[in-house]
């Protein structure tokens, strides 16, 4: 038994425990059929590392990592395709960790600096991708729409399986090296200082990151990897007053993305990976307006301490 | 060594020892032959203009540049050397110093502190909350450890730095520039504040920053560094600015060899 189907048999109950409660007429499926409860659990556990792994992208300057990545596992995706690959994620993977080792070399050896080394990735992978769909592809093109724009009933069992196990490894390799990982983030030099091994903490995260990237491919699809890596962490910065705290909001804004996007995506009948960008895209606008206004509202209904209003 | 008038410094204990350093970089000497030792117990002054070679040093003395002639040891060892690491507290900048996504409190920061190589994994405390406290309270920022370090003023935010590097329990703690961007009180209460390191705490200072006024109120020793090192000495004799001009061979006016015969004259051994 894979560990996804593990999952499945702890979580199924759990899901139609709570589906009488779900709204929406087509939404509740995923909360009773296999192929959706499937679905709903990939979504779920992408999301809950991806909002980890996304506040560490946002403060070490990396929030187009993942989009970079994901292009070259659309990349790797296409050749597993041409090559009759059962299942073409194995395929991205090996492609992404590559891209992702490569490109930490190239920065921090000082060879490229900045995102050109992501630039040159992204564009080579993705066209190599291109290229051998189009010389061994024939009409298997249809297949490829899922994973740019993210088709969650796409997902198989063998699927689930690849996506829990890098996401379950993620997260405890993640948690195992936070505290030295924020320090190496936060001020590399101190931390050199006090000889943690920043070189090494840096290329384990690169290639965890290209890893949570492969697994987000099918659930949100290439294009829109970065909506749930980075999105939900930028919204949590704008209301977090620690790092813990901005940790737990990440979750929090990540995870009503994914289901409030699954939501109207399946009233509404829209790509399932769309709708979540969407919905992300339009928590952080909510919320960053709220806080943007906030002094507004403020001086509109005076608190008790200040004086009474002149007019 | 000549009427350094600190009563605690151990001149038999040199904390860090620096030989013959000469760094080039692109082809440029920035270093030139630079000796220098720092007793245990010292508050040395690091001065000098910019792009005297400050820097250099400091990276030279962290183990992050590579030397490629002369030696600098720490405690006896290369710097980054597995015996040398985690002895040394690092303040950089305040301002450079973080990040500006970040959201982190004085206590996460100062939580960073206690990290080394060996217990980076751990979950345990191992005492680990109790030296946060102590850096926290060292540096008075109690009031403050819970709040997100980009709200704090400049004064509290290099607090909040020098905490950290308090929290590694290293002895020996460099600071660059940490004077950067502060108002006069702020700028006042921090000089107190290393003055009562090295007083009280029996830490070893080495304060780099082009604040002559600063590091004349507080440290017992300066260096003036411009390539080479143009005065070593006890704070009281540091040149006035005029003669200054001099050891920096500011002399333009004169012709070269008049320059270099002033320049020896006042440089002291």
């Amino acid at each position: 038994m894979g560990i996804g189907s593990f999952l499945m048999a702890i979580f199924t109950p759990l899901m139609e425990f709570i589906a009488p409660l779900v709204p929406g007429e087509v939404f509740p499926y995923f909360f009773t059929m296999e192929l959706f409860q499937r679905a709903l659990l990939a979504a779920i556990l992408v999301t809950i590392v991806a909002g980890f792994l996304g506040t560490f992208l946002l403060i070490r300057n990396l929030a187009l990592i993942g989009d970079g990545l994901a292009h070259v596992s659309f990349g790797g995706v296409a050749v597993g395709i041409v090559l009759g690959a059962s299942s073409p994620l194995w395929y991205a993977l090996v492609f992404s960790i590559t891209a992702a080792i490569l490109i930490h070399e190239l920065q921090s050896r000082e060879i490229l600096t900045g995102d050109a080394s992501i630039a040159i990735f992204l564009t080579g992978m993705l066209a190599l991708g291109l290229v051998t769909l189009r010389i061994g592809g024939g009409g298997i093109t249809t297949d490829i729409e899922g994973y740019l724009f993210g088709n969650l009933l796409l997902i198989d069992e063998a699927d689930l399986d690849l996506i829990s196990l890098i996401c379950i490894f993620s997260m405890l390799l993640l948690t195992f090296i936070r505290s030295g990982l924020l320090a190496t983030t936060v001020d590399p030099l101190s931390a050199r200082v006090q000889g943690l091994p920043v070189r090494g903490i840096g290329l384990l995260f690169s290639i965890i990151t290209a890893a949570v990237v492969v697994s987000m491919v099918q659930v949100v699809g290439t294009l829109l990897v970065t909506a749930l890596l980075v999105t939900p962490a930028a919204t949590a910065q704008l209301v977090g007053r620690s790092f813990r705290s901005c940790l737990v909001w990440a979750q929090a804004f990540g995870l009503s993305s994914v289901l409030i996007g699954l939501y109207f995506s399946a009233e509404y009948d829209t790509g399932s990976g769309s709708m979540i960008a969407l919905v992300a895209a339009t928590i952080f606008s909510v919320v960053g307006l709220f806080k943007f206004l906030r002094p507004f509202f403020l001086s509109l209904f005076p608190t008790g301490k200040s004086s009474e209003p002149t007019e | 060594m000549q009427s350094t008038p600190v009563n605690d410094v151990r001149l038999d204990e040199p904390i860090l020892v620096v030989n013959d350093l000469t760094v080039s970089r692109s082809d440029k000497v920035v270093l030139k032959d630079v000796n220098l030792k720092v007793c245990k117990g010292e508050f040395v002054g690091l001065v000098g203009p910019n792009g005297s070679g400050k820097s250099t040093l400091l990276l030279s003395i962290l183990g992050v540049l590579k030397i490629q002639k002369g030696s600098v040891k720490i405690y006896g060892q290369q710097p980054f050397s597995r015996a040398s690491i985690g002895r040394i507290g690092w303040v950089s900048q305040a301002a450079s110093n973080l990040p500006r996504d970040v959201r982190i409190t004085v206590r996460e920061l100062v939580r960073l502190g206690t990290l080394n190589g060996k217990n980076m994994f751990s979950w345990a405390d191992n005492g680990r909350r109790e030296r946060v406290n102590k850096a926290i309270k060292m540096v008075g920022l109690e009031d403050v450890e819970n709040v997100d370090v980009s709200r704090l003023s400049g004064g509290q935010r290099q607090r909040a730095v020098i905490a950290r590097a308090l929290a590694t329990e290293a002895d020996f703690i460099l600071l660059d520039e940490p004077l950067v961007g502060m108002d006069r009180e702020a700028r006042n209460s921090l000089l107190r504040l290393l003055d009562q390191l090295c007083h009280d705490s029996d830490k070893t200072i080495l304060m780099v920053s082009h604040d002559l006024t600063a590091i004349r109120q507080t440290a017992h020793r300066m260096i003036f560094l411009e390539e080479k090192i143009r005065y070593d000495g006890p704070t009281e004799d540091f040149p006035d600015l005029e003669s200054l001009a001099g050891l920096r061979g500011i002399t333009h006016v004169h012709d070269e060899e008049h320059a270099h015969k002033h320049n020896n004259k006042m440089e002291v051994e």
